[in-house]
């Protein structure tokens, strides 16, 4: 589904992304971590050209990104993403924040898109919610809506960039849930997170990058027991320790 | 004592009151018509100021500075004795058939009062943080689109105390179309001013209608924008 082949991105003179290579198959989900700086956040834009690459290859659903002819709109269509701070449209209901774009994008009918919407609100536990504004929501809620926003639009794939960084930690868990539930359903998830315990509980795979490339990538089981990269072992050390 | 007889008679009855009336009227249909025009091109000015697309920025560009920094009444004049010359004859004769005072006045306070919107709807959507423009592309929302559907509504909503103001000027400035013939408020009060010389009488009445149609946009604006287009609350 998402295939990384040499990639690399600059800033300016910044080297975010080194020489990517990363493939991720249907219905895998892999969870990408590193030290703030290190180019995750970057990685997981390059999917769906929020950052355009600079140099290799990014095929995606089998649409090579580097072709200046792609339709980016439609491949966007089919791939969700959820954001660090939501982005929930303010102006919007909940259900309208859901049903905006299959309505313009998809073409569905009002109704079909509010019985999927209302559906979808749902199974993020936020049915009765559906008529409010998002500054009525707690940051859980609306990072739950954002989650089933993006999934209106039925995608092949779901991208999360550190979707829990910016709630508080009673709300995490309620996000971590849904998007546990996503990834058992089948979706084909990459994950840019600092919650160890999905990875390891949830993943099939996970990356480790650093100074954007990606130094270590094996199953969570392993990674987790038999860290072979020094700064990885570095890593692990400050993220695991309950005292950091 | 105050040697001048108060005939409030006069602007409040009769035939002189019909020519106000008929005056209110026109400066009615001249701002509501131009108002909407004006709001239209202003969003659209507003977006290809933006654009990516340089040639369409510089246009832009051009055109707010230029309406902005000429005088109104100058452009009122060049739409009315300047424009049609220009244009073919067969143009020039179906303008002239028409309401042509009319028409230039709209054009004239349209174009110049989308200048003003435009910069105030620019400033508008600048304030709308770029994540917003971000989950909208990521939706799969072409640019254009994610305007209209995401960043403009927003927009407009923060623009609303700067659009009423602008909304008011051009009420008021549609008075300058008198001075084409258009005939509106202002030009109905000096039409009833040089029959019956009754001029306090004729431009107190004019002012109270003014004042009350700016403070009744000014009502019907901020209710709707409180009441249909919110809430929307800062995060």
């Amino acid at each position: 589904m998402i295939r990384f082949e040499g990639v690399h991105k600059f800033f300016g003179k910044l080297h975010v992304l080194n020489n990517v290579n990363l493939h991720v198959k249907k219905g895998e989900v892999v969870v990408v971590c590193g030290p703030s700086g290190s180019g995750k956040s970057t990685l997981i834009r390059t999917i769906n050209q929020l950052e355009p690459i600079n140099e290799g290859k990014l095929i995606v659903d089998g649409m090579d990104l580097s072709d200046p002819k792609v339709n980016i709109n439609k491949l966007r269509a089919e791939v969700g993403f959820v954001f660090q701070q939501f982005n929930l449209y303010p102006h919007l209901t909940a259900l309208k924040n859901i049903t905006l774009a299959p309505i313009k994008i998809r073409g569905a009918t009002k109704r079909e898109a509010e019985e999927q919407a209302v559906a979808l609100l749902t199974r993020v536990g936020l049915a009765e919610k559906k008529d409010a504004h998002p500054s009525q929501l707690s940051g859980g809620q609306q990072q739950r809506v954002a989650i089933a926003r993006a999934l209106a639009m039925k995608p092949k794939i779901m991208l999360f960039d550190e979707p829990t960084s910016a709630l508080d930690p009673e709300m995490i868990g309620e996000v971590l849930d849904v998007m546990k539930d996503l990834a058992q359903s089948g979706m084909t998830m990459m994950v840019v997170t600092h919650e160890m315990g999905f990875a390891r509980e949830v993943s099939h795979r996970v990356c480790f990058i650093d100074f954007g490339t990606i130094l270590e990538e094996a199953e969570p089981a392993e990674f987790f027991k038999n860290p072979k990269h020094e700064r990885l072992k570095q890593f692990l050390k400050q993220v695991l320790s309950p005292m950091h | 004592m105050l040697k001048y007889k108060f005939d409030w008679a006069v602007v409040l009855s009769g035939k002189y009151f019909d020519w106000l009336v008929s005056g209110v009227k026109v400066t009615i249909q001249l701002s509501a018509v131009s108002i909407a025009l004006a709001f239209l091109l202003g969003l659209i000015i507003a977006v290809m100021r933006m654009s990516r697309v340089r040639p369409v920025r510089w246009f832009a560009h051009g055109y707010l500075e230029f309406f902005r920094n000429t005088p109104l009444l100058v452009q009122i004049f060049f739409w009315y004795f300047g424009s049609y010359k220009v244009l073919p004859e067969a143009a020039n004769d179906w303008l002239v058939s028409t309401n042509f005072e009319f028409a230039s006045a709209v054009i004239a306070l349209t174009i110049y009062t989308s200048a003003f919107i435009a910069e105030d709807i620019r400033s508008g959507v600048l304030s709308i943080p770029k994540e917003q423009m971000e989950a909208a592309r990521s939706s799969g929302f072409s640019y254009i689109r994610s305007m209209r559907y995401i960043i403009l509504p927003q927009a407009v909503r923060i623009t609303v105390p700067p659009l009423i103001s602008q909304f008011l000027n051009l009420v008021k400035n549609s008075s300058l179309a008198m001075t084409i013939g258009v005939a509106e408020l202002t030009y109905q009060a000096r039409q009833v001013e040089s029959y019956t010389f009754k001029g306090f009488e004729a431009f107190t009445a004019a002012t109270a209608v003014y004042l009350a149609m700016s403070i009744l946009i000014t009502i019907v604006v901020t209710w709707y924008s409180k009441t249909i287009l919110s809430p929307m609350k800062a995060r």
